[in-house]
């Protein structure tokens, strides 16, 4: 990625089998973060879907960037789906800690661990 | 096209020519081309203008109350100013159209001028008027020749347009000027909301709980964008303290109006049950009506009440909702992070846990909340500097009142300086150290 400041890219790989792919790099923020509520109301819910958003990239997260995760996290939920979060960074996972988002989202290391097909 | 006009002199007892020439001064000042640094801009124009007529000097002048200031001169060594005398400058500037000299020595107009009769021995003179879009004349663009010439139409009619291309820089210079100046009254009204905006959110004073010391202080990172910060101490009906610290997400008046909310629901919801964490779940359920759908709005805080012992301690009940623990500096100099964590954010899960601690402030202690500016902040190593470098810096400067905790972080977020990008909450508490039994004290 050569996107440095203020710019967030969204890149979206729907899988034949297995979950939608969200990658979200650059930075979340009240500025950017429009953009990323829309690419996830883009995504229809149903019981069963699966959603990684892959955080690897991700260099800046604010508070807002936070509610559109929550939000996002919410609408899964509600409608049985299951959202995951990889890559995140140790930074990133702290302020999640402080929050109590720790115990909300599951968190993949990498995406490979994301994608691989669900322990039976 | 030359000018055969009889030279109109100003008289100062004519009152309409004066209130003209103010006006005309008025234009003069609203351009401030006065007292600026030669400008690269006039230097090429005046150059250009002695190209086009061969002629070894050039001028941009500005026709001030009673001198002639060059804006930019070509060929005129030295010379910056000229008195106001009749005959070249200040002539032109009376005509709308092209002033010709064609020589000094013979023209009744300009042969008394100091640099007709002095050095350098001026002949020719030819100058356009600089005209303002409302009609005031600034000055001129001039040729100066040592030999009397006769110029020709397209000559004197490239001096107009290179006079009109002065005035065009002049107006991109005013809108520019005009457009600085806006930005600083922007800025100034941007300081303006953001105090006023403080003043509205936190308490005017903290009260004086018996027996406690209490210190408050709000760090703004950006006097755009004011943050959601907000913290209040108050009394409950049972003798109790209630206080609460927190920062809600967003910025600006979006946020204002949230932390609004926030701390009115929060100073109500003690009223009907101070239970901390009752608390926090009223101000979620709060949130979640007000916000609901596409923007919802979230915010951390920590909810304490504290209830004074006759030993002059307080035991202290803490709640948290996704907020950093408060820090309390104990008796024996050890900073202990007073944990409540997974205690989650307030207004944006359907079912949000808050997580409540208990614990005692002994005389001699203090303790210290502050909302995540503080620990977001980052060193210019660029290392975030985190409760484990607050609890660090804490541990070394040892500061005992809340006064003291509170000066202490001063210095520490003096010293982040620009890694500082959120603004900052904090509240201090402290209990006073018992005295001695009082002395008899000897004048």
């Amino acid at each position: 990625m050569t996107e440095i400041q203020h710019t967030l890219s969204l890149t979206r790989h729907d899988r034949p089998a297995g979950p939608v792919l969200l990658k979200v790099a650059g930075e979340l923020d009240h500025h950017t973060a429009p953009r990323l509520t829309a690419a996830l109301d883009d995504i229809t819910f149903d019981a069963g879907t699966r959603l990684v958003i892959d955080l690897t990239e991700l260099t800046y997260c604010d508070s807002t960037g936070i509610t559109v995760l929550v939000t996002a996290y919410n609408r899964a939920t509600a409608a049985g789906a299951s959202l995951g979060l990889a890559g995140v960074n140790p930074d990133l996972l702290r302020v999640f800690h402080v929050v109590g988002l720790d115990q909300v989202f599951t968190f993949h290391p990498t995406v490979d661990d994301a994608l691989a097909p669900p322990h039976s | 096209m030359t000018a055969s006009t009889p030279t109109r002199v100003l008289t100062p007892s004519s009152g309409e020519e004066v209130s003209g020439e103010e006006a005309r001064l008025a234009a003069v000042r609203r351009y401030q081309v006065l007292g600026t640094a030669p400008d690269g801009a006039f230097d090429r124009i005046a150059a250009l203008a002695a190209r086009v007529f061969d002629a070894p000097m050039a001028s941009v002048s500005v026709v001030d109350a009673d001198r002639v200031w060059f804006a930019a001169t070509h060929g005129l060594d030295g010379i910056t100013q000229i008195g106001r005398d009749p005959g070249l400058c200040a002539s032109a500037i009376l005509h709308g159209e092209p002033y010709v000299v064609p020589d000094a020595r013979t023209d009744p107009r300009a042969l008394s001028h100091p640099l007709v009769r002095g050095e350098p021995g001026i002949r020719f003179y030819a100058a356009a008027p600089i005209t303002t879009r409302d009609g005031q004349r600034l000055g001129t663009v001039d040729v100066w020749d040592t030999r009397p010439r006769r110029p020709s139409d397209d000559q004197l009619a490239a001096l107009q347009d290179l006079a009109a291309l002065v005035m065009d820089e002049m107006e991109l210079r005013l809108s520019a000027l005009r457009t600085v100046a806006a930005e600083r009254d922007r800025r100034a009204d941007a300081e303006r909301l953001a105090r006023t905006l403080q003043r509205t959110l936190l308490p005017p004073a903290l009260p004086a709980v018996p027996g406690l010391q209490a210190a408050a202080a709000y760090h703004t990172a950006s006097a755009d964008e004011v943050g959601g910060d907000f913290y209040d101490l108050f009394p409950l009906d049972d003798g109790r303290w209630a206080f609460f610290i927190g920062d809600v997400c967003g910025k600006g008046a979006d946020a204002a109006a949230l932390t609004s909310l926030t701390r009115y629901t929060l100073r109500a919801a003690a009223i009907y049950d101070p239970d901390p964490c009752a608390a926090l779940a009223n101000l979620d359920t709060v949130l979640k009506g007000e916000y609901q759908g596409d923007d919802p709005r979230h915010c951390t805080a920590l909810f304490g009440v504290l209830d004074p012992a006759p030993d002059g301690s307080f035991a202290l009940t803490l709640a948290g909702g996704g907020h950093p623990p408060a820090l309390a500096l104990r008796a024996d100099a050890t900073v202990e992070a007073l944990s409540t964590a997974g205690g989650q954010l307030i207004g944006l899960l359907p079912r949000p846990r808050f997580v409540r601690t208990t614990t005692r402030l002994r005389p001699g202690e203090a303790l210290l909340m502050y909302t995540d500016g503080l620990i977001e902040a980052h060193a210019p190593d660029g290392t975030m500097l985190g409760q484990d470098g607050l609890t660090a810096h804490l541990s070394r400067a040892r500061p005992r009142s809340a006064d003291h905790l509170l000066s202490s972080v001063d210095e520490l977020l003096r010293r982040l300086g620009p890694g500082v990008t959120d603004d900052t909450a904090l509240l201090a508490l402290s209990v006073p150290p018992r005295l001695a039994p009082p002395t008899q004290e000897t004048r």
